[in-house]
């Protein structure tokens, strides 16, 4: 099994549009406009800091902005409002680049941290999600027009890190702010092209899990995390 | 049920929606809301005409290098270590999926929201496997399914027809014993759905795009639990119509977009997801990666006058702005597709013997056509239905046709229309009743209506009474020509 019945299916598809298979090399889609990049391309990095910050408590989404040095307090403060542990971290080195190793070894003797481990089997992981209170992990951008945050996963961050936990904390450096989502994909695209990115899964999120199918009322946490967090890092 | 949802005729369809008083406020409310979320997220990214013309691009383009494009994303899903089955049919499909269950021994599958999945019937054909559970997991569908696998009525809220007491009876057979507010209500199955998503060992995903030059798909939800779907199982299986591919992720960024503002007035959907078959390394997401292209009469549509309903990205914007949808309902159709999208696709994907009245079930206000993202001219495509029903299959049998004939024959000449006008009063005598004189009506000229109608005639007075034509010698070619001939002032 891998491709089955692919060529009688696409033979009978040429036959219907008239046209012989394998054009698309002289034919490539070629972009009509360039709204994608133009849209919000005038907007300086204060005027998208301030957007993303709108857009983002529209959603609702609880916004910080902090210098490094205030992180950990931060963070020990959102553990404790949010009523403690378990705690869901990812297996990352952006713990060090934040400068957040002390801050790691304070939690985890006040409270049950469990990480996303590479090395761990599908159900150790899995069972680490399920049981967390809080998912903790470091966005690759945030999109200023959607109030949005986007992540890759790796060995050491699963997909279900961001979905399982009741409550979500994304940490963005504020340098990783762009206008929207076309600049975003075009950085995955790119890493991607570059073999610098072997992720099968990327996610965008826009804030808290949310319905509208019982009388169009919105509620949200149906099933992704009931509330989000983002904390945009001063670089 | 696949495709069709309902056994009963067109009419007897008509009618029991007009009965149900809930579903009709509900949808109007939904159009209203819709409107307002729709057209300010439109306005405010600005240029929004350009905007059309740029996803319509992208969409004719994939359509017309179809067979390359799905050349393309199959050779890269491989690649990726995934599985590809072309499905003419929906038996293939169904026979596909199954198989791929047994392989998997699977016991327990979750499912997200697919408008492809319930053309396939395949809850259906799930619920008949031995010692296999089957859970929706889509709010929406989740209340269906325990509604006794109840039909949807929208494409992008399926329960659109059921209130919160509905809801409310429904979920207390599972054991809920809260009031009836929807966020209790939505928190309930949060956690019943939860115990089910962490035992689950098959999930089954749709498609919004299928991106080509990598192999991988994308999916647009509010709730998170397509995200769950492919996250926690260790098989996954997509299923898709032949038709949802972009070139790359550039592309499909741009629909995501596009579509979110279009369905709900959003600027992206909470989640945005690009996956496929999980990387070495990784410990969840799908080992095993399956992935079904549905045709289904779809190529029917292919170098035909219909080519461009293939474009569609399933908002749902053409539903909630018709005024058709908004007195019948989805019920009314009897297809799962409804709306203008539905009554344009229904008939190529299961034929006009099954769906022929569904082109007629329309005013041609063109009111979809000009809230389609993808600039796809439905109130043109339904006109090119009636077409082809009429001129090239000769369908309208019996007393329709005769009447059309008649007509056709009278507006023809010159001598039987001139007759025509001269007889109308008296020829419409028989149907015609006085209405008696009101405050209201009593300066009327002509209070002489007819309620209940011959032939076509009765189509409109079903639901309005139609004045009776006047008299020839108060016609006013009649009038003007004598008021002239008198010497009058023709101002």
């Amino acid at each position: 099994m891998t491709i089955q019945n692919r060529d009688k299916f696409l033979d009978h598809l040429a036959e219907r549009l008239g046209q012989p298979r394998h054009q698309l090399a002289t034919h490539p889609y070629q972009q009509l406009n360039d709204l994608p990049q133009q849209t919000l391309s005038d907007k300086t990095p204060a005027e998208l800091l301030a957007l993303a910050r709108k857009n983002s408590e529209a959603l609702p989404v609880t916004f910080y902005e902090v210098a490094p040095v205030e992180l950990p307090q931060l963070l020990t403060d959102y553990v404790t409002d949010k009523g403690g542990g378990p705690l869901l971290l990812p297996t990352t080195s952006h713990f060090a680049d934040y400068q957040l190793t002390d801050w790691q070894k304070s939690i985890a003797a006040d409270q049950t941290v469990n990480y996303w481990l590479p090395d761990a089997d599908r159900a150790t992981n899995l069972k680490a999600a399920e049981i967390a209170n809080i998912g903790i992990s470091f966005a690759d951008f945030l999109l200023a027009e959607s109030g949005t945050v986007t992540v890759s996963t790796n060995p050491g961050q699963g997909r279900a890190l961001h979905f399982l936990p009741i409550h979500y904390l994304s940490i963005v450096p504020r340098s990783r702010i762009v206008a929207r989502s076309t600049q975003a994909v075009a950085w995955y695209e790119k890493e991607q092209a570059a073999g610098c990115l072997d992720s099968s899964a990327i996610h965008f999120i826009t804030g808290p899990s949310n319905s509208g199918d019982i009388e169009m009322q919105l509620v949200t946490g149906v099933h992704g995390p009931l509330d989000v967090t983002y904390v945009v890092v001063d670089d | 049920m696949g495709l069709s949802t309902s056994t009963l005729p067109f009419k007897e369809r008509i009618a029991a929606a007009a009965k149900d008083k809930f579903a009709h406020a509900s949808i109007a409310k939904a159009q209203d809301t819709q409107y307002t979320k729709r057209e300010n997220a439109r306005a405010e990214l600005g240029n929004w005409q350009d905007w059309r013309k740029l996803g319509q691009s992208i969409r004719q383009h994939v359509i017309q290098y179809l067979p390359d494009y799905l050349e393309e994303f199959s050779d890269n899903v491989e690649k990726r270590g995934g599985n590809v089955f072309f499905a003419q049919t929906t038996d293939e499909a169904n026979d596909f999926i199954l198989n791929v269950i047994k392989q998997q021994q699977g016991h327990h599958v979750v499912k997200s929201k697919s408008m492809v999945t319930a053309e396939l019937d395949l809850d259906k054909k799930l619920q008949a496997l031995p010692d296999v559970s089957i859970l929706e997991t889509d709010l929406a569908e989740f209340i269906l399914q325990e509604d006794d696998w109840d039909e949807p009525s929208h494409i992008v809220f399926p329960a659109i027809h059921k209130d919160r007491n509905q809801v409310h009876t429904i979920f207390k057979k599972l054991g809920y014993e809260g009031d009836n507010d929807p966020e209790h209500m939505a928190r309930f199955a949060r956690k019943y759905m939860r115990e089910r998503f962490l035992e689950a060992d098959v999930g089954i995903t749709g498609c919004n795009f299928a991106i080509a030059d990598s192999g991988i798909i994308n999916l647009d939800t509010n709730e998170g639990n397509a995200d769950l779907a492919d996250s926690i199982p260790k098989a996954q299986i997509v299923v898709m119509g032949m038709e949802r591919l972009v070139p790359s992720m550039k592309e499909a960024e741009i629909m995501d977009n596009m579509l979110a503002r279009s369905a709900v007035g959003q600027k992206l959907t909470t989640y945005v997801t690009f996956e496929g078959q999980q990387t070495p390394g990784e410990t969840d997401g799908p080992e095993n990666f399956y992935v079904v292209v549905l045709d289904n009469n779809r190529s029917k549509a292919l170098g035909t006058e219909f080519q461009e309903i293939l474009q569609c990205i399933r908002c749902g914007a053409c539903l909630n702005v018709c005024p058709v949808y908004r007195q019948i309902g989805g019920h009314g159709y009897g297809s799962l597709y409804p709306g203008p999208v539905g009554a344009v696709l229904s008939p190529i994907l299961g034929g006009y013997e099954q769906f022929g009245e569904l082109p007629f079930a329309s005013s041609l206000c063109a009111a979809c056509t000009e809230t389609c993202p993808v600039l796809i001219p439905l109130h043109n495509l339904l006109i090119k239905h009636r077409e082809v029903e009429t001129d090239r299959l000769n369908m309208m049998h019996g007393f329709t046709d005769f009447q059309m004939k008649v007509v056709g024959k009278g507006t023809s000449s010159p001598f039987m229309f001139k007759m025509a006008l001269r007889f109308k009063h008296f020829g419409l005598s028989p149907w015609t009743h006085q209405k008696p004189v009101t405050a209201t009506n009593f300066f009327e000229y002509n209070n002489s209506m007819i309620t209940k109608g011959p032939g076509m005639v009765g189509g409109w007075t079903d639901v309005r009474d139609l004045p009776v034509p006047p008299k020839h010698r108060d016609d006013f070619r009649v009038w003007f020509k004598h008021h002239k001939k008198q010497g009058g002032d023709a101002k």
